[in-house]
């Protein structure tokens, strides 16, 4: 059996794939911890709890491709490469259709032009500011006493979204705690934030070619709110798999398969790529 | 006057430009020339028997979607949306944009724009800022025939300098209208509410010249009457929002704080010269000697002659202010960097000041209320 | 240049030789040789502060002063050095005799040798340099350039007691032709592959002395014995790395604070840079412009006007890209925001829509700033460059595996 395994460290939580290709590419197994103080612990950790879902022992995994900031303080790994080639990578394994990611991660959301086999065209990044993250929303959920899990669910209850006028966290606090004191109604504030944040992070991602088939990862994609906001302002349906947590891991594992059985030096190919079927 | 000022109002809401449209539909074949902020040689434009039109970005009635791409962080609201309203088509009564010399981020608006979108004639005026040169005006007039040249490509026919004097004229006496306003409000503050007078001259950048004129005699007479009763405010001079400008809202607020705004530079473009203009000889390099000899200071013009930072000061003592609010749009640099000096004459003169920054942007002003309410406290209850 | 700054200190305890301040982009510094001074640039202060990782503190002193936070952070060291005494070198740094604010182009120029000015009290003038509008200069532009550096002149004979020495500035003018072909020839070295040095990273550290000693033989004598270096390079397949992997295209200023550490980051993937504009703020000598002796004020009013990236307009900055992306034969396009400098970076997100979607060049977009070092985020930044260069090796890959099937 051919297997390879990917982690994915990020600054709350850390993530990790394994993957088998024997009679077709398989995810055996998925693992999350929270990272913690301690990268390297943290990325052992998910490491050997997806080894014992996948009921493999550790030296089994031919190759461990490490990602996320954390990526260089995985001393196991074999090699790193950026979420965002991880985060292409993934999304068009699970969706081979796609031609362009959205990511909104806790800590930075980014837009990924991905080509035929999933390789990155083209990328743009927000990382300097909390709007169009996870962050953000928060932050507002914190605000108005609401659970993270359910501003989006609420978010779709409004029939008069809030005008949000920057989307800087900071001023967003008072402008909510401003609507609360006006006595609007909570959906309709987190309809408008979810709106802020969706319109933030299209115009984000149209400095690329956005051409469907649309993806989207990253922990944001569980919000449902999110979801639909953006789909209302791209004007098109959005993929968005149960896995889009564990996109970043799910990439480097599979960069770690094809670095299996491939001798690679350095910008040429050898060994049989252009044989292989391409996902 | 109400209905006047509704108008105006109107006018400067309507990023879709329904009033220019309008003029074009009426005038066949006539064209529209739009300009950046600060200050347009007018007179031109309006010789060449063209509509010039003063923007002013789109303020909150747009959202940024597309020029945020284009132009990221750390660059002021007015370029954004100025290139916004490119890109979603409201510029699309205007067959000439015109930029000129104001600061580094507008000059690169000027050119990107040129790049995207071909099919109107953007241009860029090189205002001298060596105006101790006696070469300087030399220079402004061979540029301000350029630009003429550009416009009579543009319309088709030669521009006369009769035609040029004529429209010299018509601005005099537009810009003579403003003065008085603007001197009427610095004597009688509770006659003129100062967001006000900001539509009626405001208002001018989006009507014909002439209409506008008409404009600010009639309401000029109807002040005179007016008998409004004096308030308790303290009298400020507002610097610093001579591009970008504040939402009226926020004009309203400093007054309800407690102000009455005795000078301010918001249509600083609009009374560019501090006399009138020579309608007799060359009247482009009449035009030039102006610019160079008879603009009020602005902190887009260079002039060591007498820095602005002492022109300051002396404007505070001559409209009896008692305070300075620098009213500066986040990112503007050329303001960022005046504030500096300007502050060091304020304080050497012991004019107390306040400075508080602002978007176009902004519709909710609950943080710039408490600041100027305090600094009117500090200065009423001293 | 450690000589230069021993000059400057001397002239600050002895008042000789005379000083002119100027702004490097653009600079007449053969005018100053018609009167034996010597230049003083503040944004080499601000610079050599940032290279030193001593920029903070003068940066502060502004800032209390009441310079913004989202000030151009090289305008707010240099007067933080004038507030504090701080200076680069620990020497003096002398009052200039002249401040010359060399408009080109830049409106931060303007502004902060006014504030220069009012903080000295040293005299100012401002050469009033008309911005590359059209295509090409006007005749017009060209003869107000002319006529303001005739009137320089007569001011600095005022202040300095001493008539111009019109031969001597023609000399320079000549030497200043001698070495732009040094530093052009220099820069079309880069074309070699391997570029036998760094174009962005090495062009800048070079740049120095092409500034302050372009018009004297000092200047000749340094870059001939550059370009020999250079040369010698090239004839043995030298370059910068064992094996050149990338070439790039430079756009924007580097973040000086942590320079060491940007450039780290590139020679991780063996990429070299093969052009840069920010290069070509001391003059833009690769494209075939040299001073003339025989029009010395001219030809001086004309590399003014046109011979300097900060006057060009936005549009030729994408032209000179796109030329050096083709003719020096770059993998892609690195274009380094700085929240400092608008002139660069108001719009390049435009620069990056017009290589990527109308010329399919690959681009990377990365944020920082020139001086603050408050404002740059390792993590990020290497993030960012380490996707771009996997993403440039997987389309190189693929582009082999097409070549053999």
């Amino acid at each position: 059996m051919r297997i390879a395994a990917g982690v994915d460290v990020g600054s709350t939580q850390t993530k990790a794939v394994i993957l088998s290709d024997t009679g077709g590419m398989k995810i055996l197994a998925r693992a999350l911890v929270d990272t913690g103080a301690n990268v390297q612990k943290a990325a052992e950790r998910a490491f050997d709890k997806c080894c014992a879902e996948a009921g493999v022992q550790a030296q089994e995994v031919g190759y461990v491709v490490g990602t996320g900031y954390g990526r260089y303080k995985i001393s196991f790994g074999n090699a790193q490469m950026t979420e965002i080639s991880c985060h292409a990578k993934g999304a068009h394994f699970l969706c081979p259709g796609t031609r362009t990611v959205i990511d909104m991660g806790g800590q930075d959301s980014k837009a990924i032009s991905v080509g035929l086999n999933g390789e990155v065209l083209d990328f743009v990044m927000n990382d300097k500011c909390a709007a169009g993250t996870g962050r953000f929303l928060a932050n507002a959920a914190e605000v108005m006493g609401i659970g993270l899990d359910e501003i989006g669910p609420l978010s779709l209850k409004a029939t008069r979204p809030v005008k949000i006028a920057t989307v800087c966290t900071v001023f967003v606090e008072s402008d909510i705690l401003s609507y609360l004191a006006q006595g609007k109604k909570g959906e309709d504030i987190l309809g408008g934030v979810h709106l802020a944040i969706a319109k933030r992070t299209v115009s984000l991602a149209r400095r690329l070619n956005i051409e469907p088939e649309v993806t989207m990862t990253g922990g944001v994609a569980r919000n449902i709110g999110m979801v639909r906001a953006l789909e209302e302002v791209l004007g098109l349906r959005m993929e968005i798999s149960t896995d889009a947590h564990f996109m970043g891991a799910l990439g480097a594992a599979l960069f770690a398969i094809e670095k299996l059985d491939q001798s690679f030096e350095f910008g040429v190919w050898k060994g049989d790529h252009a044989n292989r079927s391409g996902h | 006057m109400d209905k006047i000022l509704e108008k105006c109002g109107e006018l400067l809401e309507d990023i879709n430009f329904k009033a220019i449209r309008e003029w074009k539909e009426s005038h066949p074949g006539a064209k529209a020339v739009a300009y950046f902020p600060v200050y347009a040689p007018v007179e031109l434009i309006h010789a060449a028997g063209m509509l010039p039109v003063g923007l002013s970005g789109a303020g909150d009635r747009l959202d940024i979607q597309h020029a945020d791409a284009r132009f990221g962080s750390f660059i002021c609201s007015i370029v954004k949306t100025t290139m916004e309203m490119g890109m979603t088509g409201h510029l699309q009564p205007f067959d000439a944009l015109l930029f000129s010399t104001i600061c580094d981020s507008a000059r690169n608006l000027c050119f990107v724009m040129k790049r995207n979108f071909p099919e109107i004639y953007v241009d860029f005026l090189h205002l001298p800022q060596n105006p101790s040169s006696p070469a300087s005006s030399d220079f402004l007039a061979e540029e301000y025939r350029r630009i003429l040249h550009g416009l009579e490509d543009l319309c088709g026919r030669k521009i006369e300098d009769g035609q040029i004097r004529n429209s010299i004229s018509v601005y005099n006496r537009d810009r003579a209208l403003i003065r008085e306003i603007c001197e009427l409000r610095a004597r009688e503050p509770h006659t003129i509410r100062a967001w006000e007078s900001y539509l009626l001259i405001r208002a001018g950048n989006l009507l014909p010249v002439e209409e506008h004129i008409a404009l600010l005699e009639d309401a000029l007479t109807k002040l005179r009457e007016r008998q409004n009763k004096k308030r308790d405010s303290i009298r400020i001079v507002i610097e610093g929002s001579f591009c970008e400008q504040p939402p009226l809202a926020l004009l309203r607020l400093i007054e309800e704080a407690g102000c009455y705004v005795v000078a301010d530079d918001f249509t600083i473009g609009q009374s560019w010269f501090d006399s009138d203009v020579p309608t007799v000889g060359d009247p482009v390099m009449a035009l030039a000697n102006s610019y160079n000899e008879c603009s009020v200071y602005s902190s887009v013009r260079h002039d060591f002659r007498h820095p602005r930072w002492f022109a300051l000061p002396e404007k505070v003592k001559a409209t009896k202010a008692d305070a300075v609010l620098f009213l500066i749009a986040k990112f503007c640099e050329p303001a960022y960097f005046d504030y500096v000096p300007f502050k060091q004459e304020l304080e050497r003169a012991g004019i107390p000041h306040l400075q508080v920054e602002f978007e176009e942007k902004l519709f909710t002003f609950d943080r710039m209320r408490m600041e100027v309410e305090t600094f009117v406290e500090s200065l009423v209850f001293d | 240049m450690l000589a230069w700054y021993e000059k400057l200190d001397r002239a600050a305890n002895t008042g000789d030789p005379p000083t002119v301040s100027m702004m490097i982009s653009g600079n007449c510094v053969e005018l100053l040789e018609g009167f034996g001074a010597v230049p003083l640039y503040p944004e080499v202060n601000a610079l050599q502060l940032a290279i030193r990782h001593q920029s903070l503190e003068p940066i502060l002193a502004a800032e209390e002063l009441g310079y913004a936070a989202d000030h151009c952070a090289d305008v707010k060291a240099d007067i933080g050095c004038l507030l504090t005494g701080i200076t680069p070198t620990g020497g003096k740094l002398p009052t200039p005799t002249l401040i010359l604010c060399n408009f080109v182009g830049c409106n931060t120029y303007l502004k902060w040798f006014e504030h220069t000015a009012k903080l000295s009290g040293a005299p100012l003038y401002v050469i009033d340099i008309p911005f590359m509008r059209t295509d090409e200069p006007m005749k017009a532009d060209v003869e107000y350039v002319v006529k303001q550096l005739k009137e320089t002149v007569e001011k600095l004979e005022k202040l300095i007691g001493r008539k111009f020495d019109y031969d001597r500035f023609r000399q320079a003018v000549a030497c200043s032709s001698r070495t732009e072909n040094l530093w052009s020839q220099i820069k079309h070295l880069a074309k070699n592959r391997p570029s036998p040095f760094d174009a962005y990273f090495d062009a800048i550290t070079l740049m120095g002395p092409l500034y302050v000693y372009r018009a004297k033989p000092e200047g000749v004598a340094f870059f001939e014995a550059a370009l020999a270096e250079m040369q010698a390079k090239c004839d043995a397949g030298l370059g910068v790395y064992e094996k050149e992997h990338f070439r790039l295209v430079m756009e924007g200023p580097p973040p000086y604070p942590y320079f060491r550490t940007f450039r780290d980051m590139f020679a991780k993937w063996q990429a070299c840079a093969v052009a840069s504009t920010y290069s070509t703020v001391g003059g833009l000598w690769e494209f075939g412009f040299r001073h003339d002796p025989d029009k010395p004020f001219e030809s001086v009013a004309l590399h003014m006007i046109q011979q300097n990236v900060t006057n060009r307009n936005y549009l030729q900055r994408y032209e000179q890209i796109k030329r050096y992306v083709e003719e020096w034969n770059a993998d892609g396009i690195i274009i380094h925001f700085v929240k400092s400098c608008r002139l660069f970076s108001a719009g390049q997100g435009d620069m990056r829509d017009y290589f990527t979607k109308q010329l399919g060049i690959p681009t990377l977009y990365i944020e920082s700033d020139l001086e603050d070092p408050r404002y740059f985020s390792e993590a990020q930044t290497r993030t960012r460059i380490d996707a771009f260069f996997e993403s440039l090796e997987h389309s190189k890959a693929a582009a082999a595996v097409q070549h053999w099937t």
